[in-house]
């Protein structure tokens, strides 16, 4: 491994909602955590642990608390508004509908992620290279998109649209990739598709990457690290050795002993099938 | 045949001048995804300044561009006040109307401007052509006029900066994690819509005579029940197609207007039958999901 | 797609309503003339005026449903709709055009540029400073003529100094949206410059602020005056509340409002108003002069009116001298 500096570094990052009141929330405490350049790091927690806190800090959907430092590529991010964030980050949510304009076409989409980072002209935004580009882009997925540069993205199922979510969100090269719980509202069949296509797009790239998952299972078999989270804070971060040979229940004692609490969300052990 | 005629030209030309407030409604409530209420005072506000230019011996010209620039910076205050303030859109519009009224009272003077003795741009072009400044003349602008802004804003739309306009308003979240600014996409949008409302406002100003601070009221309504009628009628789902589809929304709006006071139909009732036309085609889509069981409530009450 | 269809069915119907209704009016004796009327919205002046117009025709011969038909079209104080109701008469070449109010007199006298058809207003206070006509008695470029409804405000302040003498403030409410009232509003500074008296002004956009606008005024005036404003007049009784309450003397400008609780006035009776302009456009009509050539007329019949039980309410009495001159008193 080569010493390097990290591509993300996260230092003392510390989160709370509703200062002041009763809802008072410490979402995130002091967390400090390096990614390094092609690390596919999967992130588990019980609900409230602070996972998609931790993602929307990274994104800039909103700062840390004072003190905290966000440094992506050497530069300090952390009080850039969501959309400097942007040149960064990539990023696909749960929810299919918030990765993609329903009310516009396959092509127009792509046209939007085409232009990330660059500014905005008066040019026609597609033109025939571009349909080049988006058609050499969604034929490698399998689905048919290629056909449908017209289709309004609407008309398209929820496995599509992630899928197509997917490609904006990694068409630029972005430096990171953040996985919010991506294929938590998709089918069985279709949630497998969309991850092996993450895994896929990730590896030809060569992308780091955070994945956020409710599935302890696949957090072990995917990814070369593996973190998880409790009320927020790191509690478990294993490498690849570490984590090589664990099942879930090793997963789980492990949590116990860090956090020194009984492991006691069931919803998490029960997806492991 | 001559009712038709009087009654058909009549609608056309209305169509087309009111059509720009209806394409601004289009441009706020559709594409933005931003209920804009400013345009009530920022048509009159283009009459207004536009007037005022005109009988001080401007160049009808000058001052109906004049009028256009006016309405971008009351389109401008009330996406300030939504982006940079974080004022409810809604609420923004309504207090940027408010205080457009006292605006342009301010640039009036008056209360009415009368420019029936001033030279305006249908003048002009009257004399160019050698023709009467009658309602054919005002058609024959107007199309042109319309020509122009459609062509324009269609291919604005399909552009770069276009397309991110529209992506703000279909999923803004969207849009911004992917490095766009929405603030200047809503800046810039809202801004544009309402620079073609008071162009509009100039443009009837200088047609009908005068100009008066009441002239905006009502004018939301009116371009609502355009847009919705266009969308009902004509069905369109590509944006040039919406464009269209707006303008005749309008010719269509009007025309049943002019028809309705044929038939002696008091213009009290008028407002009303068009409320109600507005609210049943707002409620279409809730009720036609409703009745498939496929109403979701939204997160927070819209 | 059942939407469309019904929308669609729908317009058909319309249209052909609308062929059908060329062939209902029209119709009559061979030297039939038609007039379009334009009111500016309802409203009991400027329905006064409307009937005082068609009696007015009537008593010189032009009758409604005889040899003359009427197309009566009110706007309701939409603007859009008072350009399409001008655009309206001058497609259908009507004979006459007339308006009662500003704004749809503007758009008839614009509607109606080059073509021969002549507009007569009523009920405007200041046609020349609206810019309707280039002169009262000399307008020969112009196909524009009508009667105005000007009051005298000199008069009305006199009338206020022998009711309630001494008196050193006038407060006056009104509309600044209201041209006709902004026109007033100098001619009373004026009058009352000339006598010495102060004016105190405030101004409403709607009749709901007439009664916080009163409210401002109590204490800083002695007598509170109003003009012919339509808005201030929609909140009458809102004023004459406050006035009572307070003791103010309260001196509006017309008829009717002396009748709800108003102390007097020199005023017109709309419906005169109205009388003669039809009687004008009669002329016009039998060929005796053109709207070029007419004069603009102000309103020949003012009378004095009086409330007699307002005053007490307010704490003054009438001279008996000035109760006698008065065409109508109101006991009560």
């Amino acid at each position: 491994m080569s010493e390097q500096q990290s591509l993300l570094q996260l230092k003392g990052i510390t989160k709370i909602f509703s200062r002041g009141t009763v809802d008072e929330v410490t979402a995130l405490d002091n967390i400090n955590v390096d990614v390094n350049s092609e690390d596919f790091i999967t992130i588990i927690g019980s609900n409230g642990a602070g996972k998609t806190t931790l993602l929307n800090i990274v994104a800039g959907v909103y700062p840390p608390e004072r003190g905290g430092k966000i440094i992506i590529n050497g530069n300090d991010i952390t009080n850039l508004s969501e959309y400097k964030h942007a040149r960064y980050v990539g990023r696909v949510y749960q929810d299919p509908h918030i990765g993609t304009a329903t009310k516009m076409t396959v092509e127009e989409n792509l046209a939007i992620a085409i232009m990330r980072g660059k500014t905005r002209g008066l040019r026609a935004a597609t033109n025939r290279q571009r349909r080049e580009l988006s058609r050499s882009v969604l034929a490698p997925l399998g689905l048919g998109l290629e056909n449908r540069l017209n289709a309004l993205v609407g008309t398209l199922s929820g496995g599509q649209r992630q899928a197509l979510a997917l490609v904006m969100a990694t068409m630029s090269k972005p430096a990171i990739l953040l996985l919010d719980e991506h294929i938590a509202t998709l089918d069985p069949k279709t949630a497998q598709i969309v991850l092996e296509l993450s895994e896929t797009i990730v590896t030809q790239e060569k992308m780091t990457t955070l994945m956020v998952t409710h599935n302890m299972e696949l957090a072990l078999r995917y990814g070369n690290r593996l973190i998880m989270m409790h009320e927020g804070r790191v509690v478990v971060d294993m490498n690849q050795e570490q984590k090589a040979n664990l099942t879930v229940n090793d997963l789980v004692i492990a949590f116990e002993r860090a956090s020194g609490k009984k492991f006691d969300d069931d919803s998490i052990l029960l997806h492991h099938n | 045949m001559d009712f038709f005629t009087s009654l058909m030209s009549t609608s056309v030309y209305e169509g087309l001048v009111y059509g720009f407030v209806a394409i601004g409604v289009y441009f706020t409530f559709r594409v933005l995804s931003f209920p804009d209420l400013t345009v009530d005072g920022s048509f009159p506000l283009g009459g207004a300044v536009a007037a005022i230019l005109i009988i001080n011996g401007a160049n009808p010209w000058l001052a109906t561009l004049a009028a256009l620039a006016a309405g971008v910076c009351a389109g401008l205050g009330t996406a300030l006040l939504n982006t940079k303030l974080r004022i409810n859109a809604l609420l923004a519009g309504i207090l940027m109307m408010v205080a457009l009224y006292s605006i342009n009272l301010m640039i009036m003077g008056r209360s009415n401007i009368p420019l029936l003795r001033e030279v305006t741009i249908f003048d002009h072009v009257a004399q160019a052509l050698g023709m009467r400044a009658d309602i054919n003349l005002s058609i024959i602008v107007m199309v042109v006029f319309s020509a122009v802004t459609l062509f324009v804003l269609n291919w604005f739309l399909h552009s770069e900066i276009g397309l991110a306009l529209r992506a703000t308003g279909d999923n803004e979240q969207m849009v911004r994690g992917l490095g766009t600014d929405t603030n200047m996409t809503t800046i810039l949008g809202v801004s544009i819509s309402n620079g073609l409302v008071a162009l509009s406002g100039a443009l009837v100003a200088q047609n009908q005579g005068f100009t008066d601070v009441g002239m905006g009221i009502g004018m939301i309504v009116m371009g609502l029940a355009s847009v919705i009628i266009g969308e009902g009628i004509f069905r369109p789902r590509k944006i040039t197609t919406i464009l269209l589809a707006v303008v005749g929304g309008t010719f269509a709006y009007r025309l049943f207007i002019g028809i309705a006071l044929r038939l002696g139909l008091p213009p009290t009732n008028l407002k009303l039958i068009t409320a109600v036309l507005v609210i049943v085609a707002l409620a279409i889509p809730y009720i036609r999901k409703k009745i498939r069981h496929e109403w979701v409530p939204p997160a927070v009450r819209m | 797609m059942k939407r469309k269809g019904l929308i669609k069915i729908l317009v058909c119907i319309c249209l052909v309503l609308a062929l059908a209704t060329p062939f209902t009016i029209g119709c009559g004796p061979a030297m039939t003339y038609e007039i379009g009327i334009s009111q500016l919205l309802t409203h009991p002046a400027l329905d006064a005026t409307r009937e005082g117009i068609i009696d007015g025709l009537a008593e010189k011969g032009y009758v409604e449903g005889d040899n003359l038909e009427i197309d009566y079209q009110n706007s309701e104080l939409d603007m859009s709709l008072v350009a399409t109701i001008a655009q309206q008469f001058v497609s259908d070449k009507v004979d006459v055009i007339v308006c009662i109010a500003t704004p749809n007199s503007l758009a008839a006298a614009s509607a109606a540029e080059g073509t021969e058809i002549p507009v007569v207003f009523s009920a405007i206070t200041n046609p020349v400073g609206e810019g309707m006509v280039s002169g009262w008695d000399s307008h020969p470029d112009q196909n524009i003529t009508g009667v105005s409804d000007m009051i005298s405000v000199a008069d009305d302040v006199d009338l206020i100094v022998e009711i309630v003498p001494g008196v050193e403030t006038i407060g006056n409410i009104y509309n600044a949206g209201e041209s006709n009232s902004v026109f007033l509003a100098e001619k009373l500074i004026e009058a009352c410059d000339a006598l010495g008296i102060e004016v105190v002004e405030s101004t409403v956009s709607t009749s709901a602020d007439v009664l916080a606008a009163a409210q401002s005024l109590v204490g800083r005036v002695d007598v509170i005056w109003v003009g012919t404003d339509n808005t201030v007049v929609s909140g009458l009784e809102a004023l004459i509340g406050v006035c009572e309450d307070n003791q103010i003397p309260f001196f509006p400008s017309d008829d009717p409002s002396i009748e709800r609780g108003g102390i007097a006035c020199w005023g017109f009776d709309y419906y005169d108003i109205g009388y003669q302009t039809g009687e004008m456009v009669a002329r016009m009509l039998d060929g005796d002069g053109t709207a070029y050539d007419i004069p603009v007329e102000k309103g020949k019949i003012i009378f004095l009116s009086v409330n007699v039980a307002a005053a007490e309410k307010m704490g003054v009495t009438i001279p008996q001298s000035i109760i006698d001159q008065a065409e109508k008193v109101y006991e009560e």
